[in-house]
């Protein structure tokens, strides 16, 4: 906590006319949820997961300081253009929208959507079924796009949310929610909500790491994805995958 | 029906108590500025500056006539992208410029109306004694507004407690936003609420209790 108010008095001085303190080249500010099980997630009070162990072991591979940044998913994107973070580790997936706006890294999670369903509902049991059905998204997330690009998308009746897409779904507010393969099954086995997989993962989707495509952001990107190469290589990754998921979700599943 | 998870209840109680300092910090920085701002633009208010009162009335419009989450998310956010110097300004100083501007707008309708609200007799017995503008205001009619602003601003500054739980969105890991992540990694989303509800509760009790001992100080003069 204290982490946060010294920023305040801090930049409270430079406002007063106190020179502008030189950001630490050294330093790669990541921004996170902080909210998605079990890639970034916090118990009593320690933030952890998949994702902060990457970067972990990125930041120890490429020699940089890593200081995460959690907020609510939304603001991520926002906080990355306005200079507020670096890059965000969120299983941000590849999309021709983002990248006409940001360079990323090399995929680091091969993974793929997944519809949910509460336990016990046969009605579900892929996409087709979606049609005249309530479905549950994280707004602004890749989902969302996916969904609204099915050939059944003007059935479906998508609500976007910012957290809490599965706790509504078992709660029956809505009939599905739409997430990653990996995370959906780890909540499924992990949580205490009644929640089942529906049917096969419909896309394949790939996540990295986004970074600005200004100069200094090319050079860090350069800098992470060499890292990831070395970590991939190492077995580093695949370790990391295993701690969490009992299976490597870091390379195509062929 | 389950039953409550009572032990991560009360692990979790240390974990949003943390959280408090932060709050109270972002809520009295808000308090304090707004009360100032908001002191300034009701006496404006009062006396109708020309032009100024003119800025003064599109400002309280503004900051009444928009929610305060839209606020945050236009200074966070969206200007920015216009004044990149903006940039620099973290989480939580802009969650307390949110604050202070949000509720002074409310703060200097209150204060005028107290204002208002002292009586004429008061400001032409200062007047007949030769007191300048400036001494009046200061000597006779703000510690009298004071007393009866007092109950409006301190809900205000119930308000303000209560809106920090929106810095989250900013980025900020206040209360609501440490329970919110609790919450996402346990599923427990219930006991995780009701932790931060209850805490945020016993604050704003204490907070009241102060406001009638606040009470009490105040009209000590006007007891019969």
């Amino acid at each position: 906590m204290l982490k946060q108010i010294l920023p305040a008095i801090s930049v409270a001085a430079t406002i007063a006319g106190a020179p502008v303190l030189a950001q630490d080249t050294e330093t790669l500010r990541v921004g996170m949820s902080g909210g998605y099980f079990p890639f970034t997630f916090v118990r009593q009070d320690e933030l952890q997961g998949f994702e902060v162990d990457v970067m972990n072991a990125v930041g120890e591979e490429a020699g940089l300081e890593i200081e995460f940044e959690t907020m609510s998913f939304s603001g991520l994107i926002g906080a990355l253009e306005a200079e507020r973070i670096d890059t965000i580790a969120n299983q941000i997936t590849i999309t021709p929208e983002r990248e006409a706006k940001f360079i990323f890294t090399q995929p680091y999670v091969v993974d793929g959507a997944q519809v949910v369903t509460r336990e016990g509902n046969s009605e579900i049991e892929g996409i087709e079924d979606l049609s005249g059905k309530t479905v549950a998204v994280n707004l602004g997330s890749n989902f969302e796009q996916l969904l609204r690009d099915l050939p059944n998308a003007d059935e479906i009746d998508i609500r976007t949310y910012e957290s809490n897409i599965e706790q509504d779904t078992a709660l029956g507010r809505v009939d599905a929610f739409v997430m990653d393969r990996v995370s959906s099954a780890q909540v499924i086995a992990e949580s205490p909500l009644p929640l089942e997989l529906a049917g096969a993962p419909f896309s394949e989707i790939r996540n990295a790491l986004p970074f600005r495509s200004d100069e200094a952001g090319q050079a860090m990107r350069d800098r992470v994805d060499a890292a990831l190469t070395s970590l991939q290589e190492d077995g580093t990754l695949t370790e990391i995958s295993h701690k969490w998921f009992d299976s490597d979700i870091t390379k195509s599943a062929e | 029906m389950r039953a409550l998870d009572l032990d991560y209840m009360l692990g979790l109680v240390p974990v949003i108590l943390g959280y408090v300092p932060l709050t109270l910090i972002m809520a009295g920085a808000g308090m304090v500025l707004a009360l100032i701002l908001g002191s300034l633009l009701a006496v404006e208010r009062v006396f109708k500056v020309p032009v100024l009162d003119w800025l003064v009335m599109l400002f309280i419009s503004f900051f009444r006539g928009t929610p305060l989450l839209v606020q945050l998310f236009l200074f966070y956010y969206g200007l920015p992208q216009v004044l990149s110097f903006l940039t620099q300004i973290n989480g939580v100083t802009a969650a307390i410029m949110g604050l202070t501007l949000h509720f002074s707008a409310y703060m200097a309708e209150s204060i005028r109306a107290a204002i208002a609200g002292v009586d004429r007799s008061q400001w032409e017995a200062a007047q007949s004694i030769g007191m300048t503008q400036g001494q009046m205001m200061r000597r006779i009619v703000l510690p009298q507004a004071t007393r009866i602003a007092a109950p409006t601003l301190v809900n205000y500054f119930i308000d303000m407690i209560k809106g920090t739980s929106l810095a989250f969105t900013l980025g900020v890991t206040e209360m609501m936003g440490a329970a919110q992540k609790e919450a996402a990694g346990s599923f427990l989303y219930f006991e995780a609420f009701l932790v931060v509800a209850i805490i945020y509760w016993i604050i704003v009790e204490i907070l009241n209790q102060g406001q009638q001992r606040l009470e009490i100080w105040l009209n000590k003069g006007y007891v019969r």
